[in-house]
């Protein structure tokens, strides 16, 4: 089969995924002991969107989109892609599915020793079969092409010229940006962005956040992106997810999100509620390094 | 604060916090008087006085007398030859030991394995071979595989493979989860997470702690060789039978100066692999 078959095919699939919804989470629930911190969640994400999850701390937002991933397991509900039961997977077929929903973190999550170059790489691991897979713990492990590809989505996002350097000699902005990379390299269909900005100062937040609306304006990708500043929210998605205390209080376009309805939705004011975002994100700012991501 | 402190209902209140009580006292002095008869019992057992001291002192003015001069003597080229074995004793016996402790640190690590059983036994077992000291080890090894440097080396790798196993697993445990956790978000299997998540965490300190390991065993490997077992040792032990002093404070010199240069090659190395 020639590559243009491959992405003709590819492209059927998006299609089709679209028509049967990319994500349809149902009645997704996770408990800690006693503690709900997702509660019944219904949510529907056609293909192509770029969704805004916001609420307070501890809204059970960063739970949502790590059980999306699977990096934390759902106690109760389900996760569909395109039909199919993610919440059910295995082995191969979980890593498949961690490949076509990438994941960038608050913390960016970079292997800090490695250089930029190899960081980005990661994102192939899951595209490795077989006895390339099992080549990971000897000699070279990607190919030139895999290289190229990697340089190039740098090179997107002016970050080329620091391939070799370590993950450890960057700012925060440009780690975030070397994440993203790492999620492109995965070819994904979703991109899940659990706080991408709140480490982040306002210009390297912007940067960030312009490189997410590209990755779904030009590339097609569906984003869902978790947020506590409310103007971000609306001034990048379409569609905007309200959470408090674990469940979904508002779905809506940003122009429906307005002062009163979050006065309504949250019983604080929009000032308040930025105030209460500005200062989690000083709070956030000097990342302590061994929290835990809750 | 105008009336004086109520010192008798603070003590109802915080006992602790005005010394230990009377009963306190009493066990802590049978403590010290139990701790001062182990103290004489032992002395009076090894039979320290300090008429032998004072004897012992003089008996070492004589050594310290008969080493001035340090000289190479006759045999020098054998006291350079002990000493290369040695090193190469020490290199290759740290670099077996390092080599095999990698695998072992990951299997007793408990964010890698987490099977408790195997693991706590696992455990268990590097506690078991760290009681073992590299000297017995010798000793074993000179009856099994003969005298010479082999069974040194053999001692070396045995002694240090349980040590550095269970340092690694303790660098292994403290390799930050959310770097491993990008390796797993992104659809890394297994071994990718331990390769690209966990080994270059850990690397490092691996390679730091092999390479003080060496610089240790050429230390002991001129012990080693007192029992048989090759290198320096043998050298010295001949000479300090023939009471040739100053050949031994030239061989204590030349092992100084050895040991002096692969500490500071081997900070060197450090400060590269940690550092930036």
């Amino acid at each position: 089969m020639g590559l243009r078959q491959v992405a003709a095919l590819e492209q059927d699939v998006a299609a089709w995924m679209g028509a049967r919804g990319m994500l349809e989470l149902r009645g997704l629930t996770r408990r800690f002991g006693a503690t709900v911190a997702v509660d019944h969640v219904d949510l529907d994400v056609p293909a192509g969107q770029m969704v805004g999850i916001i609420g307070r701390s501890g809204a059970g937002k960063s739970t949502l989109l790590r059980m999306i991933n699977r990096l934390e397991t759902p106690s109760s509900g389900q996760i569909l892609s395109g039909g199919r039961d993610v919440t059910a997977l295995e082995g191969r077929g979980l890593r498949e599915w961690r490949r076509d929903c990438a994941m960038v973190f608050q913390q960016f999550n970079l292997v800090q020793r490695l250089d930029v170059l190899t960081n980005v790489l990661i994102g192939r691991l899951a595209w490795q079969r077989g006895w390339r897979s099992l080549m990971v713990l000897v000699g070279a492990r990607f190919t030139a092409e895999e290289r190229a590809m990697a340089l190039a989505a740098l090179d997107r996002f002016g970050l080329a010229e620091t391939a070799l350097q370590r993950a450890e000699t960057l700012s925060g902005g440009q780690q975030q940006r070397v994440a993203l990379c790492r999620a492109l390299l995965q070819q994904p269909r979703l991109v899940l962005a659990d706080e991408p900005i709140a480490s982040l100062d306002p210009r390297n937040a912007q940067l960030v956040m312009d490189a997410l609306r590209d990755v779904n304006r030009h590339d097609g990708l569906t984003v869902l992106v978790n947020l506590h500043h409310l103007d971000t929210a609306r001034q990048y998605c379409d569609r905007i997810v309200a959470m408090q205390a674990g469940r979904i209080v508002f779905d809506g376009t940003p122009a429906a999100l307005t002062p009163e309805r979050v006065r309504a939705v949250y019983g604080i004011t929009e000032q308040e509620f930025a105030a209460e975002a500005e200062a989690r994100r000083r709070a956030a700012e000097p990342a302590p390094v061994t929290l835990a991501v809750a | 604060m105008s009336a004086a402190p109520d010192v008798a209902a603070w003590r109802a209140r915080v006992p602790g916090a005005f010394g230990a009580g009377p009963r306190g006292r009493v066990l802590a002095g049978l403590g010290w008087l139990g701790f001062l008869l182990w103290l004489g019992w032992a002395l009076w057992h090894f039979d320290v006085s300090p008429q032998r001291l004072w004897n012992g002192l003089a008996g070492l003015a004589t050594i310290l007398r008969l080493m001035v001069p340090p000289s190479p003597g006759e045999l020098w080229v054998d006291i350079l030859q002990g000493l290369a074995e040695s090193v190469a004793m020490a290199f290759l016996g740290t670099f077996i030991a390092a080599v095999i402790a990698v695998p072992l640190g990951f299997l007793g690590a408990g964010n890698v394995v987490t099977n408790t059983l195997f693991r706590f036994s696992l455990r268990r077992v590097f506690d078991g071979f760290r009681g073992i000291d590299q000297l017995i080890w010798a000793l074993a090894f000179v009856r099994a595989v003969g005298l010479g440097p082999l069974a040194g080396v053999l001692a070396i790798a045995t002694a240090d493979v349980a040590v550095l196993a269970k340092l690694n697993a303790e660098a292994i445990e403290n390799a930050e989860r959310r770097q491993v956790e990008g390796i797993t978000a992104a659809g890394g299997g297994f071994l990718a997470r331990l390769r690209f998540g966990v080994l270059p965490q850990v690397l490092p300190v691996m390679l730091a702690q092999a390479l003080y390991f060496f610089e240790s065993n050429t230390r002991s490997a001129a012990i080693l060789g007192v029992v048989g077992a090759g290198g320096i040792g043998l050298q010295i032990s001949e000479r300090i039978r023939v009471r040739h002093w100053d050949e031994v404070a030239f061989i204590i010199l030349l092992m100084v100066a050895t040991v002096a240069a692969i500490d500071w090659l081997s900070a060197r190395l450090r400060r590269r692999l940690i550092g930036g």
